[in-house]
């Protein structure tokens, strides 16, 4: 009888641990079903996980004498990890505005300031930014760009600084950051709402 | 007296060339010395064996420490290339709202 208690104890301990190793490999926080479910529907995937060691190995191999290359080393090298989810609709009303609500709850935490939410309900898209402030310090950045037939959800955790992001004049959009940074006023509502 | 000189040297050689048994010992010496000979030739065929295989570990480890350099050359790629396309995303992500920002600025001036 007693080995049988011990043996229900050591079994409670290791689906404990394993549950707590799951929650930690867990690459994304968002809820899993929604991204299983968004993957399904779409017609294109992109899926990019990058932790903190593969940030730093990647680093590695980044050529110092590029200038975007350094400062995408730069930019990287302190970060937590970069998450980003493209998904690409073959045609409107794949996803539903359900999902992105339960997608943005998740981040509906004290810690995580909205920047930029922007409703539309005229064109079905929907922005939202939000900021992770620590100590009145950005740990962290989540964007999610909802379009009728793409939806983009991007996560960068660690400390993002808006220069470093602004010097990735080759990657497109990323100094645009800078300019959305200037524009902000406090939580933006447009269109519908 | 010529005569008698040829026959002493004829003696000598007779002495000389006469057929002697060998020493009972003999044989075992010759022995002995074969194989104290072959010894030497032994350890020389396994400082061979033990070259080549030097050789041979030395020409796998560094087969093996390429092939891991390049293995993490192309992992170390794949990374920069993954990191790449995440920024671009994000890129393209922030200048959409940067655009709709700009858009709603322009449309309530």
């Amino acid at each position: 009888m007693e080995m049988q208690k011990r043996l229900l104890y050591l079994g409670a301990i290791v689906l404990c641990g394993t549950a707590m190793a799951a929650a930690q490999d867990s690459p994304l926080p968002l809820p899993p079903a929604v991204e299983k479910e968004l993957a399904a529907k779409a017609s294109n995937v992109t899926e990019v996980t990058l932790g903190k060691n593969m940030l730093g190995f990647a680093a590695k191999f980044m050529n110092g004498k590029d200038e975007d290359e350094a400062a995408t080393r730069k930019l990287i090298e302190g970060l937590q990890g970069i998450y980003v989810r493209e998904y690409e609709f073959d045609k409107e009303g794949e996803y539903s505005m359900e999902q992105i609500e339960q997608l943005r709850k998740y981040f509906e935490t004290s810690e995580w300031s909205p920047i930029v939410r922007e409703r539309e309900r005229k064109n079905h898209e929907t922005t939202d930014v939000l900021v992770k402030l620590v100590n009145g310090e950005s740990q962290g950045m989540f964007v999610l760009e909802a379009e009728p037939k793409d939806l983009t959800i991007v996560l960068i955790l660690g400390p993002v600084k808006v220069e470093d992001l602004s010097r990735l004049k080759g990657l497109g959009g990323l100094s645009s950051l800078g300019d959305v940074q200037k524009d902000i006023k406090p939580v933006k509502k447009g269109g519908g709402e | 007296m010529e005569h008698e000189e040829l026959d002493d040297f004829e003696r000598e050689l007779k002495v000389a060339l006469e057929r002697r048994p060998a020493p009972p010992s003999l044989k075992q010496r010759v022995m002995v010395r074969r194989g104290q000979r072959r010894r030497p030739r032994t350890t020389v065929i396994w400082m061979r064996l033990a070259a080549t295989l030097l050789i041979v570990a030395l020409l796998g480890g560094g087969l093996r420490w390429g092939l891991q350099q390049r293995e993490e050359q192309r992992q170390g790629e794949e990374a920069r290339r993954q990191v790449m396309t995440a920024l671009r995303i994000t890129g393209r992500a922030l200048n959409q709202v940067n655009s709709k920002l700009a858009a709603h600025n322009h449309g309530g001036e």
